[in-house]
């Protein structure tokens, strides 16, 4: 199994699929990268010479930020909005959506499994 | 939405006016404004502002990092206190 950035492995899928195993890179980036190294994107990835690994891993550590430097770069920006406590701080703070999402209803990606309140009124109830 | 580069970032120009004239006075006054959609630009840092935030002025002390945001965004404008009967320990 090839090892482009570090840890990764991807299998033997197509070379432009197992690019977007690398946290930071999609379809489109991975596709634009082996274009630029001038690889066949649908050829398998076990199928990949050590010359064109070193081309990908070369183009990667020119060009983009991927996995954990990617990572602690997104953690550093929460970070700083925490830190000067601006409204999307606030937000990231109380783990509501930051973007001006509604939050009366759903919005549970951001608030996580619902926390029922004992005694509060459900709409049946209401309607009786 | 993006605010287009030709325009360059919105600056309240009265605020920014009575900041140049603090910066000539050399004094550091609180500036009290409700000038929430300006933009902070690096003229402001070390400056306080009274941000208003339709009810109250909040102090804002601006450093490095907030420039480019908006000062409305360092006076919350609601309330939240969680719900009644929370079970706080």
């Amino acid at each position: 199994m090839p090892r482009i950035a570090g840890i990764d492995v991807p299998n033997d899928k197509q070379v432009w699929v197992a690019l977007t195993y690398i946290h930071g890179i999609g379809p489109h980036l991975s596709k634009q990268i082996l274009k630029e190294a001038q690889i066949n994107d649908t050829i398998k990835a076990k199928e990949l010479t050590d010359d064109e690994l070193s081309r990908i891993s070369g183009i990667l550590d020119r060009n983009y930020v991927v996995e954990g430097q990617l990572r602690r770069q997104v953690g550093q920006n929460i970070a700083r909005l925490k830190e000067i406590a601006c409204y999307r701080g606030l937000r990231h703070r109380r783990g509501l959506p930051v973007r001006g999402q509604s939050t009366q209803s759903n919005a549970r990606t951001r608030k996580g499994p619902r926390k029922t309140v004992a005694g509060k009124k459900g709409v049946k109830e209401m309607r009786g | 939405m993006g605010r287009s580069l030709r325009k360059g970032p919105f600056v309240d120009e009265k605020l920014f006016k009575k900041v140049t004239k603090q910066e000539e006075v050399g004094n550091r006054d609180p500036i009290k404004t409700w000038a929430r959609r300006c933009t902070i630009v690096p003229e402001f840092v070390g400056y306080t502002f009274l941000v208003h935030n339709g009810k109250i002025f909040n102090k804002v002390y601006i450093t490095e990092d907030m420039v480019g945001h908006k000062l409305g965004e360092f006076s919350p404008t609601r309330t939240f206190r969680g719900h009644s009967g929370g079970k706080r320990k």
